[in-house]
């Protein structure tokens, strides 16, 4: 589980997160919704304890890892395997190394078993044919799906962290990574979504938390978000009635 | 304001060091990232052959030039081979292919893991466990011990080189003669004095390269800024700590100023 414990950041004197708290289990869907800028990210880059709050506490499976040191870290950081905005790939490996990097490090199997665990994800992810090309030969799409493999080769996570996973595709594409991020849910592991498109997260989500001004304004279900009056959440939602405009204008 | 400047200067300082020591220990330390090792060995070694032949050779020619043209008035240009020799081997040769080294070895450093920053891979190593310092500072600590000293001695060859050129075939001086001149400077002491340079060199411009790509900040702008002022520091920390090192090794091996 995660908790959040008064946490607050402020980056160059501008409050990004002010008291927040907050409690997930792994095994939950949730989307983190806000505009740019509104800390959705950092909150992730705090579950990771890649950056450090200016006060409060996160506690990841009751474990304090607010003042941890690097080295300690790592036990808590493999309970998550993140696909960060643009994949992050790294640009000096290829497709099937990328993917690996975690298995090399980590496990000691032989070269033809973890070709043979690197092709099994690919398919999953259904990019195996892209297994020799470089990150900047693969595509946007490719590229996330990638990373996602990668994500998924790591040490047995609890939880999958997304950041942004469908921002610059086209909707096919963002459609067919929200597909697969949920079908990889199906298996019973969670995840936590940061996104500012409504749609992807409804698609994917079933717990809904809105963040502006530092604060989470919501944390509720499906309903809950679709009914709520806030203005900034309804302004938010506009993108969504936009849709069902449209989609009524296509019935008629 | 300025006290936070100071407070933040201090900050940066205690991080350089550290990073500086961890990625030197690293070398004894598991795991050993040996293809990552030889990676970097290419691209600054075979990478930047060429760049510090085709530099060598015309400052060894250039230098010349001008000590033919001096010493000549004096009737003294058979002494160009040996002033040459010195000051390739003790003082030109490591400083000059240190400045190209660090254009073009030093700026890729900085560009390539600010680019590494701001694309999260730094993150998504730390996410996956692995010590960014160990993975990517090391093996580039250890290139540029192997690969800047190497340069260096090919340097100094081909600086003597485009010397004896010029002296011999422009200044038409006796080839017998430079080759004397050159084997007569070369002493422990001078070719100790040359070659222990470029081990400071390499490592501290691998630091302060590393360091200031690993503490990139703010998108493009700021991967521009850090990546310059990488290569502004690494040429004045070369130009002054060869000063330091001139003026040490120089009482230590018993020179006479």
């Amino acid at each position: 589980m995660i908790r959040f414990d008064q946490v607050s950041l402020a980056y160059n004197s501008i409050n990004v997160l002010d008291g927040v708290s907050f409690s997930v289990d792994f095994s939950e869907r949730v989307a983190i919704l806000g505009g740019s800028g509104y800390g959705k990210t950092t909150i992730l880059k705090l579950i990771l304890g890649l950056i450090r709050p200016d006060s409060g506490r996160i506690f990841i499976d009751d474990d304090d890892i607010t003042g941890k040191a690097e080295d300690e870290l790592r036990v808590p950081r493999m309970k998550f395997s993140i696909v960060f905005q643009e994949g992050a790939l790294f640009d000096s490996l290829n497709v099937k190394e990328n993917v690996a990097f975690c298995l090399r490090e980590y496990s000691r199997l032989t070269e033809e078993e973890i070709d043979q665990k690197v092709r099994e994800i690919l398919r999953v992810v259904d990019v195996e044919a892209a297994i020799d090309l470089t990150p900047e030969e693969l595509s946007g799409g490719m590229h996330r799906r990638v990373a996602i493999a990668r994500a998924l080769a790591a040490c047995e996570p609890k939880m999958f962290l997304y950041d942004e996973p469908t921002s610059g595709l086209d909707p096919v594409n963002a459609d067919n990574i929200c597909k697969l991020i949920v079908d990889l849910a199906n298996g019973g592991k969670g995840f936590m979504i940061v996104t500012h498109k409504v749609t992807d997260a409804l698609k994917v989500a079933e717990r809904f938390m809105f963040l502006r001004d530092g604060k989470i304004q919501l944390d509720g279900n499906r309903k809950e978000l679709l009914g709520a009056t806030d203005p900034d959440i309804q302004q938010f939602l506009s993108e969504l009635q936009c849709l069902t405009k449209m989609q009524g204008l296509k019935a008629d | 304001m300025n006290t936070l400047r100071v407070k933040e200067l201090l900050y940066d300082l205690q991080e350089f060091y550290m990073m500086s020591v961890r990625g030197l220990l690293g070398i004894f330390r598991k795991p050993f990232y040996f293809n990552d090792t030889i990676e970097q060995m290419d691209y600054a070694g075979a990478g930047s052959f060429l760049i510090i032949v085709l530099v060598s050779l015309f400052v060894g020619m250039a230098l010349s030039l001008q000590l033919s043209a001096e010493l000549s008035i004096m009737g003294l240009k058979n002494y160009t081979g040996k002033i040459v020799g010195i000051s390739i081997i003790r003082e030109l040769g490591p400083m000059v292919v240190a400045v190209v080294y660090t254009g073009r070895v030093g700026a890729g450093i900085a560009s390539e893991l600010g680019s590494m920053v701001l694309g999260h891979q730094v993150d998504t190593l730390r996410v996956f466990g692995v010590d960014p310092v160990k993975k990517l500072v090391t093996p580039r600590i250890i290139s540029s011990l192997i690969m800047l000293p190497a340069l260096t001695i090919i340097g100094d060859m081909v600086s003597l080189l485009g010397s004896y050129y010029i002296a011999v075939f422009i200044s038409h001086q006796s080839a017998t003669f430079f080759w004397s001149s050159i084997h007569q400077v070369l002493t422990f002491q001078n070719v100790f004095s040359g070659s222990f340079k470029p081990f400071i060199f390499g490592f501290l411009v691998t630091c302060v390269c590393c360091f200031m790509g690993l503490s990139t900040r703010g998108g493009s702008q700021g991967l521009r800024k850090s990546t310059t002022q990488a290569v502004v520091l690494s040429i004045i920390m070369i130009i002054v700590v060869d000063f330091v090192l001139t003026r040490i090794l120089l009482y230590v091996l018993g020179f006479s100023v």
